[in-house]
């Protein structure tokens, strides 16, 4: 019977997701993305795996959803005389540009074609007899942490959850570099509304609170510190959008060492128990429990941070450029 | 017992499924933003009706979760478009 609301759930998913790819407005597609989000987190949750269905109802339907909601601001036009003025320039962008892309363009299709042939080649000789599960459940008394998930993230493979701290990192310097970085200091008006500020006191704590618990609680069960991070990551992009844009209040340099500290603590961590004969990223089992909270904390603190920069300079970089369209008009 | 937790799953799905109409109709962007919320509040009844069925009360979390992200939509969406209006006047 249960097979019913498979279906029907396999369903919407895929329906879902062909038609916020079609859908002819972008506002219908952004928000059948919403709704393909949450039909893939209870899909996930249908499938057993619980950790990633909180990662998909937290990255799709919290902060893609504001990313999303801002872009699409700044796609839709605000007259159809500055649609035009758009169009005009994209045009012309582009008829210049055509011959001097062809050489990058070429070598970009080649470097792809070329990773996906080498991914394609390390997806094809996946060992087979199970992979390496047996051997993870057999060693997690010696992890630290209850929960699989966990002891595979941040302790057998924490190599892997270390670059993918430094990924979300390296995402943000992209978005710094594509971005003016002096834009990022300017200061914005301070919004004064009671109601906000009213929904930003209440869910703030709320916000921490949950985050917070997800983060301990992943040493039992499905939870850690990358779903942490978003909840957390929320709280700062709710006070940069009720006009408390936190990485302008705080001094710069504790802003770069917020984005840093996860990155740099898990770096240290992983190296420092070489001197004692240990291998790259190897915890001695008595202390592991407490150091893979203290860098499950740190990670969190950091994810959260980056993810709050990445909105705060995309919302003001975007202001800035229309601010100069107005000026240019 | 088991049907009707079955049977209340699949009427929340189709409500779901319901609520896509106003995505693709609702004239506004406010509009559409509403179904989003209508799909989180039925989302999160669909995990509170699973955690019964299923017995697995760490569901509870990704519903808690969604529910506690769901306002950072409303935010932004009032923010983020106000905004755009203050500076079109």
């Amino acid at each position: 019977m249960s097979v019913l609301i498979d279906i029907l759930l396999a369903i919407l998913v895929i329906y879902l997701a062909l038609q916020s790819l079609l859908a002819p407005r972008l506002s219908q597609s952004v928000f059948l993305f919403f709704a393909f989000g949450l039909a893939l987190a209870l899909a996930w949750v249908r499938l057993g795996a619980v950790d990633v269905a909180i990662t998909e109802a937290a990255i799709a339907s919290g902060f893609l959803g504001v990313l999303f909601l801002d872009a699409l601001r700044d796609f839709s036009p605000r007259s159809s005389e500055e649609q035009k003025n758009i169009s005009t320039v994209q045009n012309s962008r582009s008829r210049n540009s055509v011959k001097s892309l062809l050489l990058p363009r070429l070598s970009l299709v080649l470097g792809l074609g070329l990773f996906l042939l080498i991914a394609l080649e390390a997806v094809w000789n996946i060992p087979d007899g199970g992979g390496l599960a047996a051997d993870a459940e057999k060693l997690l008394p010696q992890s630290g942490v209850e929960h699989p998930v966990t002891a595979v993230l941040i302790n057998f493979r924490a190599y892997d959850t270390w670059l993918e701290i430094g990924v979300i990192l390296l995402g943000l310097l992209a978005v710094f570099a594509v971005g003016k970085i002096q834009i990022y200091r300017k200061p914005i008006p301070v919004v004064d509304d009671i109601l906000l500020r009213q929904v930003i006191l209440f869910f703030t704590p709320v916000l921490f609170l949950f985050g917070a618990f997800l983060l301990y609680f992943g040493k039992t069960g499905p939870g850690g510190a990358f779903q942490a991070a978003v909840l957390w990551g929320a709280i700062g992009i709710l006070l940069h959008l009720g006009g408390r844009p936190i990485f302008l209040l705080i001094p710069r340099w504790l802003g770069q060492l917020l984005l840093t500290l996860g990155l740099l603590f898990f770096l240290i961590l992983g190296f420092l128990f070489i001197a004692g004969g240990a291998t790259l990223f190897e915890y001695p089992p008595a202390y592991a429990g407490v150091l893979i909270l203290i860098v499950e904390t740190l990670a969190a603190i950091s994810i959260a941070a980056a993810l709050t920069a990445m909105f705060a300079n995309l919302n003001q970089m975007k202001k800035e450029e229309s601010n100069k369209i107005d000026s240019t008009n | 017992m088991d049907i009707i937790f079955i049977i209340v799953s699949v009427f929340l799905l189709l409500n779901i499924a319901l609520g896509l109409i106003r995505v693709w109709r609702g004239p506004t962007i406010a509009d559409r933003l509403l179904t989003t919320q209508l799909f989180g509040t039925t989302g999160m009844a669909i995990l509170l009706v699973l955690t019964g069925y299923l017995e697995q009360l760490t569901l509870l979390n990704v519903a808690i979760t969604f529910n506690v992200l769901a306002i950072l939509l409303v935010i932004g969406l009032v923010q983020v478009w106000k905004k755009k209006k203050g500076e079109s006047s």
